[in-house]
């Protein structure tokens, strides 16, 4: 009868194991990143020993079992010992795995200490995660901005969007604002959240940290090479959990402070730090950024996504993902101008904009919203039919799973919104509102 | 039926039907209504489990809302946790406590009752919010809030769902501490319990002692929804952080619910199958009793992310790997019981041999997810979700199915068929390691768990796991089949179905008539069962 036999059941076993190993030698690269700052190459180290321990005592202990399966089979007319304790064996086994894990937890502590270890920065950056975008706050340039997924992306991701996922290039590993950090520096990161619990995990970095609302964690990296870092939200924050790519380039001391400057004298427009670069080097498409992907730095795209066939090169790959920073969205500081008066036709493109990049991820874009996840309409609801006080400190403060936006846009964006929403989709509520209108009615609080 | 006749032996006139299931105080009928529902609920849980596997075929949504995909993690973790392992659990207690102990019911027949029949109404509660507007609470089986706080009207129902099955276990675990510590035959000694019940006994504690810290978890996060509370609410004084302790503090010592039963289960059926007693009984009660002590003091460690100060990582750290000296032992001490026996490879041996390599595994990626530094890379990634399969599934799980399969003959009166239940095992065997072994090389990658889409790099790895996925969902149907099989009949079984089987249940004909032990066992019984030796 089948798998009665043993040399039957051996051969699946093998055929088992062989297939899992050539089922595993097509794919990317199988084991954690080495890394780029000196604590992942800690951490990598630390995982390998582990690994390998356990590996150890795993061919001990499983070969004593498979040797007793062979050996010890009534099948193979073996009569069973009647011996039930052994105080020695037993007070060696235990003593013995004691050892081990000393042995494991020594070094263990040694990182850990050196991980928590935030004193002495060279410079600071605040992290603060939201549903479902992340702000980087670069506290002593005085500056700030948000990096939402790419919009390549988010059009690909959508449910039924008839878009290959492959044609993409980094699909949900883009954003339209990478952070940018210095290379060799030591940068502490502070990381909270303005809704939900989010986390900030980039694997080449070995670092994640919770960012959660009301308080602020601390951590820090040192990025020993230059290039593309990407990682993601991990800590489960709603709807758009997976579509909030963390995206760090990493630039020389010099190149950084080009990029700083640019920032600071760009009136609030983000600078992609890719465009300053091309400039240096000639044709921007001349310049492709190192692809560093989840794996490790040195490999090749082509080798890190080899299993996709339809991933573009990295030359093409990388073009369409930076574009240049004036055709970017702007950001809160470039719009924030508090003389800022919308024209109904200016206010209503802008608004479009602003609706597409924020709302439509819950409301949709036909406004229609999700009735799944008791996300009310915007076209012909109540709100933007009705008084404008009200639709603005909706807006403002939010409501159940619908978020505060007052501190997460300008006041010209959010006046763009709101007028977009009362004069589209069918709406009637009309009105053209200004971003002086939004300012009095967050004072009037 | 078999059982049914049985009953008209015993009680003429006793209610029969669905009437005699409703108002059953018989341990044995608890037991079964405890099992079939666990069978019930492990095919719902599954169901959602399939659609997950179905989503991340490629990436890309394809079949549902992010939302709705959110709601299945956290439904296919509560229902696997709370309907399909702890009932399954309490179940075979039910069955088996009374008879291994030699008594002639559990302590609390009516109580019994109760406990399992809050149970289908907890659970319609919790499947029902997939019907409110919003949907179920889409924010995992942890319910973190600030998120858990944003689901819709599905919230509170959700929470009142949690209260019923604690107040379902609660009920559950003093029955069986109750029935193990008065009814046990005269001349069992506490030290000469079975381990299954030795193993029972101290998760009936654990069960106490957690279910109301959860049942305050959530009742808290309620107040905070409905009463103005900010108990997890930083913008009133509170902290979100307060609620993942709380939890933890219900949830490491509930994994611990989860897998010290199975424990039990391994060190009755590898003896059996060894025809050898259990290697340093004594060492397998205080193993089992240090880890639910350790249980208690390792919490911290799912929350590593979180911001504690170094000196709680480091404490969490080293309390976490200390519980690798208790599990090792218990490792070592099975082995040693195969060691120099008679072996054979019935199922429920083949399971039980499954269990200690793949458990051990999940064991080895526990060590490895408690350096702390290292788990800055591994956690909320697809290796926790890969380790906690292993000791869940291949551990818990596979526990649990080697117990039905030992125990059918005792139930039924029939041997199973060994064929059809050999091609269970194996498609299963090899299907979880397909489904689980890749999971932990995405998480190395970084992939994070719970997301409904992903970076194309990872899809090669992701079909894999959802082919294993299909084929481990599909083999469960065979389980079925051999269940419903050996309940209509099949070779009839001895009293003492395998010829290494110890314990006073291998006593009684089988299928054990529908009262047992309404006299006590005599000491002899007892005296000459080997898991001391003579």
């Amino acid at each position: 009868m089948l798998l009665k036999n043993p040399k039957q059941i051996l051969c699946i076993a093998l055929a088992v194991t062989l297939a899992a190993l050539s089922g595993s030698a097509l794919a990317m690269d199988l084991n954690m990143p080495v890394g780029v700052t000196p604590m992942s190459h800690d951490v990598y180290d630390l995982h390998m020993y582990a690994f390998w321990m356990c590996v150890g005592i795993g061919v001990v202990v499983f070969s004593l079992i498979i040797i007793s399966m062979i050996w010890h089979r009534k099948a193979a007319g073996h009569k069973a010992a009647q011996f039930h304790e052994n105080t020695l064996l037993e007070v060696i086994w235990t003593i013995i795995p004691f050892i081990i894990l000393i042995a494991l937890a020594i070094p263990a502590a040694r990182v850990l200490v050196k991980m928590t270890n935030t004193s002495d920065p060279d410079l600071t950056i605040k992290i603060e995660g939201y549903q479902w975008k992340w702000q980087y706050d670069y506290l002593q340039q005085g500056f700030s901005y948000f990096s939402m997924l790419a919009a390549d992306s988010n059009a690909a991701r959508q449910l039924d969007s008839k878009i290959n996922p492959f044609s993409v290039p980094h699909y949900l590993r883009d954003v339209d604002h990478p952070m940018v950090v210095p290379t060799g520096k030591k940068i502490r990161l502070l990381i909270t959240a303005n809704d939900v619990i989010h986390s900030w995990y980039v694997p080449d970095f070995a670092f994640k940290m919770d960012a959660i609302p009301g308080f602020v964690n601390q951590g820090w990296i040192e990025v020993d090479q230059p290039g593309t870092y990407r990682g993601g939200c991990t800590e489960l924050c709603g709807r758009g959990h997976a579509f909030m790519p963390v995206v760090v380039v990493a630039e020389s001391p010099a190149d950084y402070q080009k990029w700083l400057a640019a920032m600071r004298a760009s009136n609030g427009v983000y600078i992609n730090p890719h465009t300053l670069q091309a400039e240096n080097y000639g044709s921007p498409v001349a310049y492709a950024p190192p692809q560093l992907n989840f794996v490790t730095p040195s490999m090749p795209a082509a080798a890190a996504t080899g299993a996709v066939p339809s991933t573009p090169g990295p030359g093409a790959a990388a073009a369409p993902a930076f574009t240049p920073a004036a055709a970017g969205p702007v950001t809160k500081a470039a719009t924030a101008a508090p003389e800022k008066t919308w024209t109904m036709a200016s206010a209503m493109a802008r608004g479009k904009k602003v609706f597409d990049d924020n709302c439509a991820a819950c409301h949709m874009s036909d406004g229609k919203g999700n009735a799944a996840m008791g996300v009310p309409a915007i076209a012909g609801g109540p709100l933007p039919n009705g008084p404008l006080a009200a639709h603005i400190s909706l807006v403002l403060h939010g409501k159940g799973i619908m978020p505060a936006w007052g501190n997460a846009l300008s006041d010209a964006d959010l006046a763009a919104v709101i007028t977009f929403e009362r004069n589209s989709f069918g709406n009637h509520g009309g009105g053209l509102v200004q971003p002086a209108d939004i300012a009095r009615a967050k004072t009037a609080h | 039926m078999n059982t049914v006749a049985v009953v008209h032996e015993y009680h003429a006139g006793h209610p029969s039907g669905l009437w005699r299931w409703i108002t059953t105080t018989n341990h044995k009928d608890i037991g079964t209504l405890y099992l079939c529902f666990s069978l019930l609920m492990f095919f719902v849980g599954g169901a959602f489990a399939m659609l997950i596997r179905a989503e991340l075929w490629t990436p890309g949504m394809q079949l549902m809302d992010p939302e709705f995909f959110n709601e299945m993690t956290a439904l296919h973790g509560l229902v696997m946790i709370f309907g399909a392992i702890m009932p399954a659990f309490v179940g075979l207690a039910n069955w088996m406590i009374p008879m291994m102990v030699g008594a002639p019911d559990m302590a609390l027949p009516r109580m019994n009752n109760w406990s399992f029949w809050i149970l289908p109404f907890a659970f319609i509660l919790l499947l029902s919010t997939l019907f409110m507007p919003g949907g179920a609470a889409g924010a995992g089986w942890t319910m973190y809030p600030p998120l858990f706080l944003q689901s819709g009207v599905a919230m509170p129902f959700q929470v009142f769902a949690i209260h019923l099955m604690g107040i379902s276990s609660v009920m559950g675990g003093i029955n069986i501490i109750a029935t193990i510590l008065n009814l046990r035959a005269p001349g069992m000694s506490l030290m000469k319990m079975p381990m299954f019940v030795w193993s029972w006994l101290i998760t009936a504690y654990l069960l106490i002692a957690v279910m109301p810290v959860l049942a305050g978890a959530v009742t808290m996060m309620l107040m905070d929804k409905y009463f103005g509370t900010s108990f997890f609410n930083a913008a009133g004084g509170g902290d979100p952080v307060l609620y993942q302790h709380v939890f933890w503090f219900f949830g490491h010592p509930e994994v611990y619910i989860m897998i010290l039963p199975a424990f039990g289960i391994i060190s009755e059926i590898i003896p059996t199958f060894s025809r050898k007693p259990l290697f340093g009984y004594t060492s397998m009660v205080f193993a089992i009793a240090s880890i639910a002590f350790l249980s208690f003091i390792v919490w911290a460690h799912h929350m590593f992310t979180v911001g504690m100060p170094l000196a709680a990582d480091l404490f969490f750290m080293f309390t976490t790997m200390l519980i690798a000296v208790p599990t090792g032992v218990k490792v070592f001490n099975w082995v040693a019981t195969m060691w120099r026996g008679a072996l054979s490879f019935e199922t429920p041996m083949l399971f039980a041999v499954a269990f200690v390599f793949l458990f051990t595994i999940g064991g080895f990626s526990g060590v490895m997810l408690a350096l702390v530094p290292a788990d800055w890379q591994y956690h909320q990634t697809y290796f926790v979700v890969a380790h906690f399969h292993y000791v869940l599934v291949t551990g818990s799980a596979f526990a649990i199915m080697g117990a039905v399969y030992y125990w059918l003959p005792k139930w039924t009166g029939h041997m199973y068929n060994e064929t059809l239940a050999k091609w269970h095992f194996w498609l299963s065997v090899i299907s979880v390691n397909v489904l689980y072994f890749p999971m932990h090389f995405l998480g190395l990658a970084g992939m994070p768990r719970r997301i409904p889409d992903y970076p194309v790099q990872f899809t090669d790895l992701n079909q894999i796991v959802s082919v294993g996925g299909f084929v481990f969902g599909a083999s469960q149907l065979l389980f079925v089949a051999c269940i419903i099989l050996c309940v209509r009949g099949g070779k009839k079984a001895e009293a003492r179905a395998w010829d290494g089987a110890h314990g006073l249940e291998w006593t009684l004909p089988s299928p054990a008539p529908y009262h047992s032990f309404a006299e006590p066992p005599a000491p002899n019984l007892i005296w000459t069962h080997p898991y001391q030796g003579s």
